[in-house]
Formats: structure tokens, sequence, C-alpha cells
């Protein structure tokens, strides 16, 4: 039966014409007016780049040349903390920034500072981000000189093969081919959720005096002589000093704030925030609030030592601040509304940094993403629920905080309680694409096959997009990058040859032209030896940004919190013995759907039925199907994978297990390196710079995303998708991570109690099959085409990208649409 | 009426469509077996592909890329019922003559772009089940099967074999039927119904034949007995609310009175009517006779539900 068009919470919102952006809840902006006012600044302006970590980075990198490189990131770090501004703003509980009060983003030109020279102009004529013209003078002069033929990036370049920068860059080495595409230093290292419960507990006076005794111990004359562990020691103790002085710096400026208020409340507050900084994050916090400016302090500090990946991830929220909030209550010195006050708090200042992709790529990573990854639910290291009231007071938040920020994700197992999957799914219904689902039934096993104890794997948490981690346990990965499946399809069809920047090339391996294979499986092992081609010069490239990273990075703050760096005495950028050093998913593959619907369709058209002729596909694929609409019809017409197809499925289990076998060829001088399916927005970008694929997918348009399948294709409803995307997985080996899923459904089908009570049976059925992750666009397809002609409108519209949520108004046409043709499971 | 058999002797039934993941026919996430074939010939038909026996060619114009590229139902229709359409527009198409079709089906073979296909399939009950059981994980949301049409009592042997099958493997079953068939066939079909859905269109026999064809008698007398032969299995009635044949209170009043009398109701919904299955029509080479129909308001519909509401507990139905 057909029901009338149902709106979201969101939409009800954005309909209603909400100008400023608020707390979602009546209870919210009557309880919580701080919050409230905070969070209608953020969005007011676009970010602006502050330049002051640049400057003082920079600056005592000319001092520091005689050093080793891990001393001279902390007296980097150092010279930062000491100098950068210090500001309280209007209003705020939780204090510290990595730049202005208001939303900024920073600059690191260790990595890549040669695109500063004429990247900050590019960005500021885009308008997405503000910088001053007097600042980008700053830049080029006392910044870009120094880091010019110094950067990490420059090393890297120099170590790779022509053929292998090639097929990365083109003629960019600051862009992107399109056939392979490298986030080499646009950061550090790979995303990262480090131990703040360590912070918490210890204190950087804690940390400190461990270093301290480590290096009172060292003795030359000993049977181990450990003086190369020095350097290492020292830059620990003067980054635990440097954090402890920072925040000295705000408990003063707190004081003479107080000092001149004239409000009694507020100056009441300062004098409790003046309070709370003089003792974290030097001791180990005694309360609530000392907590979380505890942890801020430490994000702060993560975030000016080096960028990860889509910034550095909270971990699991709910466990490590738990204790602090149970006690608070217990002994009735705090309720439910000022600790959600104070979370909030928190997450206005995630929201007010905004991370600066150093990359001329477009259209690779949109709309600002970030994710800093925040984590609640699952199981506790001895296997329980871990479940707590803090949990639901998290999602409580997200309900009514307007804000993408957190980047909030729900591990999900068979032991969920039910009263909380169902304000977990409440949650999705409001159809901003928060919570992203991960599945311990999936991930749990994956790591212990990789080697982690059952504990240590029960405490992973998500880290970014659809990547997890277990602080302690896992070390740094640099970042990786990746690789247009479809692109090597396409290789496979014509002996190799690719048309990049508009010349026609041996980009791939000479595997004969199509016409002349036979068979299908002739096509298959064609497309393999491209693949493997593309997977070598992946591993080229992780080699080379290995080298580089254990030369030209350090990051003696986020080594102080890593158990391993503690017990070897090692920086984290530097090649560890005692952790877990095998990735989990770096070799991100797009474009999956798009080559297995391929695939299916020249098997089913061509070779079964044989109603084409190959020369005939070709000719129609060089010519962007024009005139071959029939054609074109017949391939888009042909087994698709995500509709619980077995023609098509058992092809995709195919290409996975072969994808997965071929990257266990590799090594790099670390290790193995494993599989995911994450684009973020690279299937956007590389879908840019393809030619038509034989799926019937014209030249130009996007590849699949993750692990889904083909914009559109999948329409049998949201449990064959599932089914589908577990028929896919090959199980071949323990290499296989991050399956990025996204379903898009309609709002009716998830109204009233019996859409959420549905909406509920969906997630267990994606615990019980076991696939990895899960997200959810609850949207009105036609709300999204309004969207895109009346964006004035729709400021506040969030829907899920790939692994994060962003505003809908801030992605470019092409990204736009590219959501808006994902299927929308709708009832008939 | 006498069911087909397929060559081992099996029971077979012709279905339009197995709709998935349905969340508003039942309990949890279910599947929809629609029969064709219908007795009745309702104005409103929002499924007019559900109406005849048989499987019939369907074309939807939007989706043919034209003849230009394509062409090959013509080539391949031997009955030369597929013609060039007149070119109103820039790429010329096809046109079906329907008395020349013998719905032979080889036009969807060939069809490319899916632009024809045809409505209408013979399975087994296996068949059905193969499909079904397809996403047997969904079961756990307490979902299962929901026999709809067309109206399900013209093929009612095959729908009796359908949901006893059902029931033997624990696949929970509805049913939706407008009840205008032999209550011989209907109380076999019942015993297998863990839930009835009824539709009742409205109290007036002359009324009831002049939109529907029928007359009323007979669906009134069935949903009686239902009440007395199975008390125990609840009975949703719903009722399509039609501007200009049943919109107003006082056909509703109408109705509720008669449903006093059916002690296993469990509930009843009124439906607006709306004017989606216009486009089938036309594929299906009908025309839809209430063009010119305005849907009604969401906001009347439901007010008019509150106050059916009202009155059914005033009369300590519900």
């Amino acid at each position: 039966m057909e029901v009338a068009r149902i709106l979201t919470p969101q939409e009800e919102r954005i309909i209603k014409g909400q100008e400023r952006e608020e707390l979602t809840t009546e209870e919210g902006r009557k309880k919580r007016e701080r919050v409230n006012k905070l969070v209608s600044k953020v969005r007011v302006t676009p970010p602006r780049v502050d330049i002051q970590r640049a400057l003082l980075f920079t600056e005592s990198f000319k001092e520091t040349e005689n050093l080793p490189m891990v001393l001279r990131w902390a007296k980097a770090m150092e010279n930062v903390l000491n100098n950068i501004k210090v500001a309280i703003g209007e209003d705020e509980l939780i204090v510290g920034n990595c730049g202005r009060v208001e939303r900024h983003c920073i600059l690191y030109p260790e990595l890549r500072g040669a695109w500063l020279e004429h990247g900050l102009e590019d960005i500021k004529e885009k308008g997405a981000y503000l910088v001053a013209d007097e600042d980008i003078k700053t830049v080029k002069e006392k910044i870009v000189p120094y880091w010019k033929g110094k950067t990490a990036h420059e090393m890297y370049i120099a170590l790779l093969p022509e053929a292998t920068r090639y097929a990365i860059y083109g003629s960019d080495n600051y862009g992107a081919s399109g056939v392979m595409q490298d986030n080499a230093n646009i950061n550090a290292t790979l995303n990262w959720a480090p131990d703040y419960k360590k912070v918490l507990e210890k204190g950087f006076l804690g940390i400190k005096k461990e270093a301290e005794e480590r290096l009172n111990s060292i003795d030359v004359a000993a049977p181990e002589n450990n003086y190369d562990k020095i350097p290492f020691l020292k830059a620990v103790i003067i980054v635990c000093d440097a954090m402890i002085a920072y925040a000295k710096r705000y408990a003063k400026l707190a004081k003479e704030l107080a000092a001149k208020e004239t409000n009694e409340n507020r100056k009441k507050e300062l004098e409790k925030i003046a309070e709370v900084c003089e003792w974290v994050p030097a001791n180990p916090a005694r309360n609530f609030h000392e907590a979380i400016q505890s942890q801020w302090f430490t994000q702060v500090g993560f975030r000016l030592e080096q960028p990860t990946t889509g910034v550095i991830s909270q971990g699991r929220i709910d466990q490590y601040f738990y204790p602090f909030y149970k006690k608070d209550v217990d002994e009735g010195n705090l309720d439910e509304d000022s600790a959600l006050e104070l979370l909030e708090c928190l997450w206005v200042k995630l929201a007010n940094f905004v991370p600066l992709n150093a990359t001329n790529a477009k259209s690779f990573w949109e709309g600002y993403a970030h994710f800093e990854h925040t984590m609640v639910g699952g199981q506790t290291r001895d296997g329980r629920d871990a479940t707590n009231e803090l949990s639901y007071l998290i999602i409580k938040s997200k309900k009514e905080f307007p804000l993408n920020y957190p980047d909030l994700s729900v591990r999900i197992h068979s032991k969920t309680p039910e009263p909380f999957l169902r304000e977990v799914c409440d949650l999705i219904r409001e159809g901003t694409g928060f919570p992203k689902l991960f599945n311990d039934e999936e991930i749990i096993p994956h790591l212990i096959n990789n080697g982690a104890s059952i504990e240590d794997a029960r405490d992973y948490t998500g880290a970014a997009c659809t990547e997890i981690r277990m602080p302690n346990v896992d070390t740094y990965m640099v970042v990786g990058g990746n690789i247009n499946l479809p692109a090597a399809l396409e290789m496979a069809m014509n002996d190799g040859m690719f048309t990049l920047e508009g010349k026609r090339q041996q980009l791939g391996v000479p595997t004969g032209t199509a016409e002349k294979f036979t068979t299908y499986e002739e096509l298959v092992d064609a497309f393999r030896l491209q693949v493997e081609h593309f997977m070598k010069h992946f591993f080229i490239r992780q080699s080379a940004l290995e080298i580089t990273n254990s030369k030209r990075l350090a990051a003696p703050l986020m080594s102080s919190v890593h158990d391993v760096c503690m017990r070897e005495l090692k920086d984290i950028h530097q090649p560890l013995k005692t952790g877990i050093s095998k990735d989990t998913g770096n070799i991100n593959l797009n474009g999956f759907g798009t080559v297995v619907e391929s695939l299916a369709a020249i098997k089913k058209v061509v070779y079964d039925e044989k109603r084409v002729t190959m020369s005939e596909l070709m000719e129609a694929l060089k010519n962007n199907f024009e005139g071959k609409e029939a054609l074109r019809q017949m391939l888009l017409n042909a087994p698709k994978y995500g509709n619980n197809d077995p023609y098509a499925d058992e092809i995709a289990r195919e290409i996975d297990a072969m994808l997965l076998e071929t990257a266990t060829k590799f090594k790099t001088p670390n290790g193995p390196q494993h599989i995911k399916f994450v684009p973020v927005t690279s299937h956007v970008g590389m879908g840019a710079k393809l030619g038509a694929t034989p799926n019937g997918r014209k030249a130009g348009e996007p590849l699949s995303e993750g692990i889904s399948p083909s914009q559109g294709a999948d329409t049998k409803g949201p449990l064959a998708t599932l089914i589908s995307i577990d028929n896919a997985k090959s199980r071949k080996y323990a290499n296989s991570f991050a399956r990025l899923l996204n379903i898009k459904l309609s709002p009716q089908v998830v109204a009233e109690e019996k859409g959420l009570q549905d909406l509920m049976s969906l997630v267990r059925t994606f615990c019980d099959l076991k696939l990895w992750h899960l997200q959810f666009n609850i949207v009105n397809s036609d709300i999204l085409r309004d969207a895109q002609k009346n964006p004035e409108k729709y400021r506040n519209l969030l829907v899920r990208v790939a692994g994060y949520s962003a505003y809908f108004v801030d992605l470019s046409p092409q990204l736009q649409n590219e959501i808006i043709n994902r299927t929308e499971h709708k009832l008939i | 009426m006498a069911s087909s058999k397929d060559i081992s002797n099996q029971t077979l039934g012709c279905i339009f469509n197995i709709q998935k993941f349905s969340v508003h026919d039942g309990p949890g996430i279910r599947d929809v077996v629609f029969m064709k074939g219908c007795p009745l010939r309702c104005k409103w038909c929002s499924n007019p592909e559900s109406q005849n026996k048989l499987p019939e060619i369907g074309y939807n114009h939007n989706k043919c890329i034209g003849i230009d590229e394509c062409g090959y139902c013509l080539e391949v229709c031997s009955t030369k019922a597929i013609k060039t359409s007149t070119p109103d527009t820039s790429t010329p198409s096809i046109v079906i003559n329907r008395d020349l079709c013998d719905n032979c089906g080889k036009c969807v073979m060939v069809c490319p772009a899916k632009a024809v296909t045809i409505f209408g399939e013979m399975m087994s009950v296996e068949d059905v089940l193969r499909v079904v059981q397809e996403e047997n994980v969904s079961w756990r949301s307490s979902g299962g099967i929901t026999v709809s049409g067309g109206e399900l009592l013209l093929q009612s042997e095959f729908v009796h074999e359908l949901l006893k099958e059902c029931k033997k493997r624990g696949i929970d079953t509805a049913i939706e039927t407008s009840g205008y068939g032999c209550w011989n066939d209907l109380e076999k079909i019942c015993r297998y119904s863990n839930l009835i859905f009824y539709d009742i269109k409205c109290m007036d026999p002359d009324k009831h034949k002049k939109y529907t064809g029928v007359r009323n008698e007979l669906i009134l007398d069935n949903l009686e007995k239902i009440a007395a032969h199975f008390p125990q299995t609840p009975v949703i009635v719903r009722t399509p609310i039609i501007p200009e044949f049943n919109n107003s209170l006082e056909d509703i009043k109408a109705i509720i009175e008669f449903l006093t009398k059916i002690q296993n109701l469990k509930d009843y919904e009124l439906l607006g009517y709306h004017a989606f299955g216009e486009p089938k029509y036309r594929q299906l080479g009908r025309k839809y006779q209430l063009e010119q129909l305005t849907p009604p308001k969401k906001e009347y519909i439901s007010e008019l539900n509150q106050k059916a509401r009202a009155l059914l507990k005033e009369k300590g139905i519900l």
C-alpha cells in the first residue's frame, strides 16, 4: 500500500524555516542556554586559517637542526604550547584552542610545505576557508622558504620510481591522477585513537615521572647499553612539561578574567575554570569536569603535534569518562543536565577545529570531512555488555545537538540491550546520518585472527571513518591510498592502455585486448594482473612512505601515552616490535560494485547469451554509449550485485577472494597491508576521471561507494542488500577490513512505533550477518533535490556521505547527485 | 476456479509480484505475494495488472529507448501486435495492439531496457517459498508472508496450499481479501491465516455494484462467517476512502454499525484514495476512469480516522 510522505525530525525543522542554529529540543534550549549560544556561533562564517602553529613550529625547527628528530619535535611543541595565544571565549566552560577560539584550521608545513605556496590562495578563492592576505604573506616569507626541499612529501616523492609516481600523481605531485589516489603526507599517520584514560588516571606529571625514572636508570656501563633511548625520554619529559605549562597559562588567564568580571555567575565559572586548569592535565582528574577538560587539553596537544587522518579520535568515550561521571553522580555533585552541558561544551570545541587537507585533488575530501570518532556501546574487556548511563546520555545529546559533531558511532553486538538499541535506532530516525554502526561480531574475531588477545580485541575503538584501533596495541601505519578498480578493468580490456591527462598510454601491464579473450575467465585473469600491477605500485609507495616517516616525523606526545612506545622507548613513527603492526585496512579499493556489475554484465551479455560481441562493447565504451543505448540498457539490466542474486553475488565473492589473495603477495618493510573499502568521497573524484564502464555507467559518473552496490542498483530492499554484502565476503583471508556500507531509507519506512521496531530488526540482522559497518541516510529524495535548487533554505541539512555526516549544501553537485541516486528503499 | 497444474502435477499460482521488505501489511518485515485475477472492477483500483487472471504484457513508455537505436520487439512479434508509434515526439517508439497480442512474451525476452514486461508468472508453492525464504534472516523481525491480490479467492487452492506450507515451516501468515468468493474456499484459507485484512467498501449494495462491479451481500456475509468460525483470528477491516463514493461520515457510520457484529475485529483503518496506479493503466493500454478525481487531503483522512475510532470506542468494539 502507498502512504503519504513522512518527514524526518530533521526535515521538519528545516522546512519550518528555522534560521538560527540551535539545540533541537525545547528542553535542551531551556536547560542549556549556554550551549545553545555557543552552538549558534559555530557556523556563522567559514573556518579561518590560523597560522600560529605553523609559524611557532617552524621557528623552533630553524634552531634545532643539530638534534635528533624526536627532540626537535618536542622542542617545537614546547615553543608552540608556550607561545600560542591563549583565549577563553564568552560562555565557555571547557577551554583551550589550537588557534583562535572561533572556527579555525591550522597548518602543518613539515608535511607538504611546498603546497602552501599556492594552496592557500586557491582555497581562499574557492571560499571554503577564510585566510588573511597578511597571513598568506607571512606563510610565503617565513614558513615556505624554510621547508622547501625538507618536507616529508618531497622526500617521499624522491624515493618513488617514476612509473609509480606517475600512476599516482600524473603531472601534479600535490594532486591525483584518478587511477590511484594518494593521501600521503596530507596527514602524518593513519587515523588514530589514543589512550586518554592514561592521562585521566596518571596526569602528565605521572607520565613524566615514569620517563624520569627510566632516564635515571640508563647506564652506559650496564650489559644492555640503552644510551640511544635518551633523546626519546628527554622528548617525553619536554612535552609533558609543555602540556602542563600550557594548561597553567589558561589557569592564569581565567584568574585574570575572573578578577575583571562583573557578572557574579560568570566570575564563579571563571574561577572554577582556573582551578580546573591548574590541576589537569598535570594531575589525575578528580571529577567529570576535570576529566573532560583534561581530555580536551590532551586532544589539543595531539592536534598541534601532527595531523592524523580525519583528526584524532575520541575513542570509547562512554568507557573512560564513566568512572568520573558515576562518582560525581553518586556523591550528588553532578546531575544529568550539567553532565550534558559539559559534554556539549566539548562538542563545540571539536566543531571549532576543522581539518584542512593540503591537496589539489578535487572532491576527494568534500564537506569539511572530519572523523573525531566518538564511540559508545560494545563490550568490556571481560566480555560483558559495556553500555552504561553515559552511553544513553551521549545518544540523548546527539539527538539535540544540531551540528555534525561529534562523529558518533555505536558498537553493536549480540547482547546489545534492547532499550539501548531502541535509543540508537530512534537517533538514526532523526535523519542526520548518526550514528554509524560497527559490528563486534565481525570485528573482534578479525582482530583475534590478526594476533590480538581477546581482551584487547574487545576493547577496540573506531578511528576515522570505518576503521578501528586497539589503543596501546596497534602501532602507527603510514597513510594509505586508493586504487581505482574500474580503471584496472579498463586496462584489462585494453592491453594495459589507459587515457590519462589526455594521453593514451601504457599505464598497466600488457594483457592483450578483450576481443581476443575467448572466455570470461581470461578477462578475469587479465583484470587480476592489472590489479596486481597497481598493488605493486601501492606497496612501493607504502615502503617509500614508511622510510620517509621514520626519518622525517616524530610524535613524542602521542608516544608518551602509548604502552608500546614507553616499553620500547621509541617514537611511534619508528618501527616497533611489540605492538601489532598489522594494519586494519590501508589499501583502499574503490569501485568494487562498479567492477562486479561490469563483470556480471559482460559475463551475461557477451559470454553467456552472446547478444553482443566484445568488439561492439569495446566500441560502445569508447564512444560513451553514443548511439548504443540498447546495448547500454542490456548492461544495466544484467544481474546486479546487491539484490541477493546468486549470479552477480558469486562474481562479487570471486573478485573479493582475488583481491584479498593479491594483497597477500606483497609486504612493506614493516609488514603486510590489508584491504579496506572506504572511499570518503574519492569515488566521485575517481569516477570523474574515468570513461564509460561495462555496467552501463557513463563517463565521468561516480564509482560505487565502499562495498555498496552502484547507486540505484539495489532494488530488492535493504535486507537483500545486506545479504548480498554478506554473499560478497569471500572470507578467504583475514586481511579484509572496514567494509563501508551505506543504506538509504525513506522516512516512511521507519515511521512510528512499527517503523522503529523494523529498523531495530534490520540492525539485528546486520549484527547476525556479521557485516562490518552500516550507516543510514533517512531522507526524502525530493527534499535533497529541493536542497540542490534552494541551498539557502537547507543550510542545516545533514546527510551521511561515506563514514561521516556533512552538510548537504557544502558538497559539490556531483557528490550531491551521487547521494540522491543511491537507492531509496521505500514502500510500494 | 479450476487450478493450473504443471507437468509434475503441482498446483500453480499466477503471481504478478512478490514485494520484498513490506512493512505496512502485517507485523514485522514481510513479503507480500500478489495473486493475479480479481472478480471486482473497482474504479479506483491502483493495481490494474492484478485484475485479469492470466499473464499479460505491460509496456512502460518512459523506459522505452525508442526504435531508432533498438526496435527488437518489432522484429520478434509474430502476431504483428507491435507497431511503430506515430512519432509525436522526437524519438518514435511503439504501440501494442491488444486485440492482436497473444501475450507470448517474446518481446519481453528481447527488450534491453525492460520497458516491455510481463505481469504474471506461473509459480509453484515451492517457487514462492524459495523467493520468500531467500531472506530468511528477516524472520527474527516477527515478519512473514502476506498473500494479497487481485483476489486470492480466485486461486484458492494454490493459496490454501501455500499458507498451509508456511504454517508447517513456521512462517507467519496474513491475507488481504475482498471477501468476494465462495465461503468454502475462504474457510479453508482462514484456517491457515494468523491475520486477516478484509476490505469493506460501502454498505449500500447498489452503490457497491456501481463502483466495483459486484454487490456486497456475499462480502458482508463472509465476514460474519469469519467472525463466527474463527473467533480467535484477528481481523483488520479497511475501507478505501474514495471521493464521491464513500467519503462521508454517514458511509463510515454505516460500516461501523455493521462492524459491531464482528467480535474478533482488531482494528479498523481508513485509507485515503490515491492515483498512483494511473501510469499502470497506460502500460496495459487501458483507460483510467478516475482521471479527474482529486485525492482527499491527508488531514481529512486522519480526521475521519479519528472520528471512526471514537465511534468504535463508543460502541465498545475497540
